[in-house]
């Protein structure tokens, strides 16, 4: 990218919950959202990783403000949306769509699969009554499922077809931005396969930008562009995804990549850098938030709190040493395979590719 | 080899009213120290075996129809009520996914591991204590003796399970059922505990039916994986035969589906479609509505057959590249 082009820029944001108020003296605050400077370009794939509590769904539903910051900025295509009036932010919604994590509790279970993919175009006034009914048959599609079935009820489909219906939905109005939460952990390997294939082929269609939320690296590793690691409310270390996965810079980036199970027999044992779990965000630390589980903290660490500052490869990183430590990331051909299992994939592969052109393309289902 | 600790022959259940077997014809056998993978999606079966091996079935409506499940020498189908409950917590032990549903809210932690010690040692309640509290040690659980009070809402997840684990083991079991231990963790809490259970097993030379549907935890703890689909075990075989000679197209979509760690694919190459309902599911081979290879002769139930010592598949099109010719000229 020559003339980097943002789209969606979060400067300086906030978002704090109160968790406990006792009777005298100040709330208890959990800082969910911690100071998050991120500008995420057109038509990229942007993933926000980290573990449970770090604050990566909230940064989220800050991003299409589906929450209000407590502080700070998100700027869409050049404009504040987390001080617009509400009917400004509602017409903006149609171009900022968020897919959800679990296809069980995001759809109504009172409205038909073709009234919820419909709604949003409903709402936005988007077409007349026959013009949407051709949309909805023409998305159904396109994420691999019958126009057919539009008058069902969400209840009659498996997790995978549920989530081809939001995001269907969420592609309704026309979005520019589609945010995921999760949008594929909790689907078995074999659908999750389907459905990421589905969310990069209409990312190219519809020239999205798509900003995902994931814990599971080797997803993030396969779809993003860039990658932003979270800990405890703050970005220890953005860059681009290889040189993110290749060469981290951050230990806490190294200690996720090292936890991952490699998928091939002989291949490095996952290994647990970290000891202990994350610390109550509640009490957060003092210094770097990251020191009470780091292997390299040194008393500076304990005392003084690391800035977010340029890394190589056009990356960021916040830790005192990110120039003198030396940090394993994925080792060149850790997930090589026999060539036995090489030739076996490239049969099937084959196989599916002739399968597929067999049938009709609208009834495909990757 | 010396004589199998486990040995599952057959093993069917269904669910009253239907005539569909929910887990069909499942057959394997696990020697002391062994850890066999069971590996495959939701709906496939594997944690129905698992529940059907230490009597936990919700029966009615679920049942066994058929098979034996031989443990040193006894079989746990056919077992009456109380010689299982000898057995289990006991000679065997299963570790549940969810640690915060599985661990009693309202009793402490160190009183939940001495339970179990207590009923099948008959030792004293301050010996049980005392073993309640080596097993929290030997679980890696810092300041052991303040976390025998606890309840388990004052623990992590990642701790909540290291309480599971050492419930199950504090009577040394000899096998050891774990179902989806790690899937509610996050990924350097789960490298944790994944760590720890190989070196508690590897100290006590229990055996292991690790249920899983990641892999990677399977590349990483196995030596023989079962690979589950719709009920039936399709491949099985040691660990390095599945990862490096792939037989069965279900195993190969299975890890083609996966994203890798390494060289980027442009795309997954994927399997279409889903399992099928339980109550639909197709006569012959129950993968062949989605298998790129199906042909007439998969509407016949497909035999085990032996393509190397110890890996076996259940597909007529094995092996793949024999029939690659014939289908490129039909």
């Amino acid at each position: 990218m020559s003339a980097p082009d943002y789209i969606l820029e979060a400067s300086a944001l906030k978002r704090q919950f109160e968790v406990a108020k006792p009777l005298f003296g100040k709330a208890k605050v959990v800082r969910a959202v911690d100071g998050v400077d991120l500008k995420i370009a057109r038509g990229e794939t942007f993933a926000i990783v980290g573990e449970s509590g770090c604050g990566k769904s909230t940064l989220a539903r800050l991003l299409v403000r589906l929450m209000t910051p407590t502080d700070g900025a998100v700027i869409y295509e050049g404009r504040n949306i987390a001080s617009i009036p509400e009917q400004e932010m509602r017409d903006l919604r149609r171009e900022l769509q968020f897919i959800f994590q679990d296809p069980f509790s995001s759809l109504n279970p009172r409205m038909t699969v073709g009234a919820l993919i419909e709604e949003p175009m409903r709402v936005h006034r988007i077409g007349t009554v026959a013009q949407r009914r051709e949309k909805v048959a023409a998305l159904l599609s396109r994420v691999g499922l019958s126009p057919q079935i539009a008058d069902r009820y969400p209840h009659e489909f498996s997790g995978g077809q549920r989530q081809r219906v939001g995001i269907a939905r969420a592609l309704a109005s026309g979005p520019k931005v589609l945010i995921g939460d999760e949008p594929v952990s909790a689907l078995d390997v074999s659908i999750q396969a389907q459905v990421v294939n589905i969310l990069e082929d209409l990312k190219q269609e519809f020239g999205l930008t798509l900003v995902v939320i994931a814990h599971d690296l080797a997803v993030v590793r396969h779809m993003a562009d860039r990658v932003a690691v979270m800990y405890l409310g703050e970005i220890v270390e953005l860059a681009p995804v290889d040189a993110l996965f290749d060469a981290p810079r951050h230990p806490y980036t190294a200690a996720l990549i090292a936890a991952i199970p490699v998928p091939q027999v002989g291949a490095r044992k996952a290994t647990a850098k970290l000891e202990g779990d994350p610390p109550n965000p509640i009490d957060l630390p003092t210094g770097c938030r990251f020191h009470p589980r780091c292997p390299h903290a040194t008393d500076l660490c304990r005392t003084s709190k690391p800035t977010l500052r340029a890394r190589d490869a056009g990356g960021q990183v916040a830790c005192h040493y990110a120039d003198e430590l030396t940090l394993d990331g994925l080792s060149a051909g850790s997930d090589t395979r026999s060539d036995a299992a090489n030739a076996r994939f490239e049969i099937y592969r084959a196989a599916r590719a002739r399968s597929e052109g067999a049938n009709a393309p609208a009834t495909t289902t990757t | 080899m010396s004589a199998p600790l486990l040995d599952v022959k057959g093993l069917s259940v269904r669910i009253a009213g239907t005539s569909r077997d929910l887990v069909a014809d499942v057959s394997f056998t696990l020697h002391p120290g062994e850890t066999l993978c069971v590996v495959g999606e939701s709906g496939c079966g594997k944690s129905l075996t698992a529940l059907s091996l230490m009597g936990l079935l919700a029966s009615p409506p679920l049942s066994v129809t058929g098979g034996e499940a031989l443990f040193d020498g006894r079989d746990l189908l056919q077992m009456p009520l109380d010689q299982l409950q000898a057995l289990r917590g006991d000679r065997m032990a299963m570790i549940f996914q969810e640690p915060m549903t599985s661990l009693n809210p309202a009793l402490r932690v160190g009183d939940q591991i001495a339970e179990s010690v207590q009923r099948h040692q008959g030792v004293s309640a301050k010996a049980a204590r005392a073993r309640a509290l080596e097993m929290l040690r030997r679980v890696g659980i810092p300041a052991p003796e303040s976390r025998l009070d606890a309840y388990p809402h004052n623990l992590s997840g990642g701790m909540r399970q290291r309480v599971m684990i050492a419930m199950a083991l504090a009577n040394d079991p000899a096998l050891l059922l774990a179902d989806e231990p790690t899937t509610a963790l996050d990924v350097t809490i789960q490298a944790q505990i994944l760590a720890l259970m190989r070196d508690l097993q590897a100290q006590s030379g229990s055996a292991m039916i690790l249920i899983t549907h990641d892999l990677g935890v399977v590349a990483e703890m196995a030596d023989k994986v079962a690979v589950m689909y719709a009920g039936r075990i399709v491949e099985f075989g040691t660990v390095a035969q599945i990862f490096e000679d792939p037989q069965h197209p279900y195993t190969i979509g299975l890890m083609s589906s996966m994203p890798t760690l390494g060289q980027r694919v442009a795309r997954l190459v994927t399997i279409p479609g889903v399992v099928p309902q339980a109550s639909q599911m197709p006569p012959g081979c129950r993968f062949a509505s989605r298998c790129p290879f199906a042909n007439a002769s998969c509407a016949k139930t497909p035999d085990m057959t032996e393509v190397a010592t110890g890996h076996r598949v259940a597909c007529w099109q094995v092996p793949l590249e024999a029939g690659i010719d014939q289908r490129v000229s039909a």
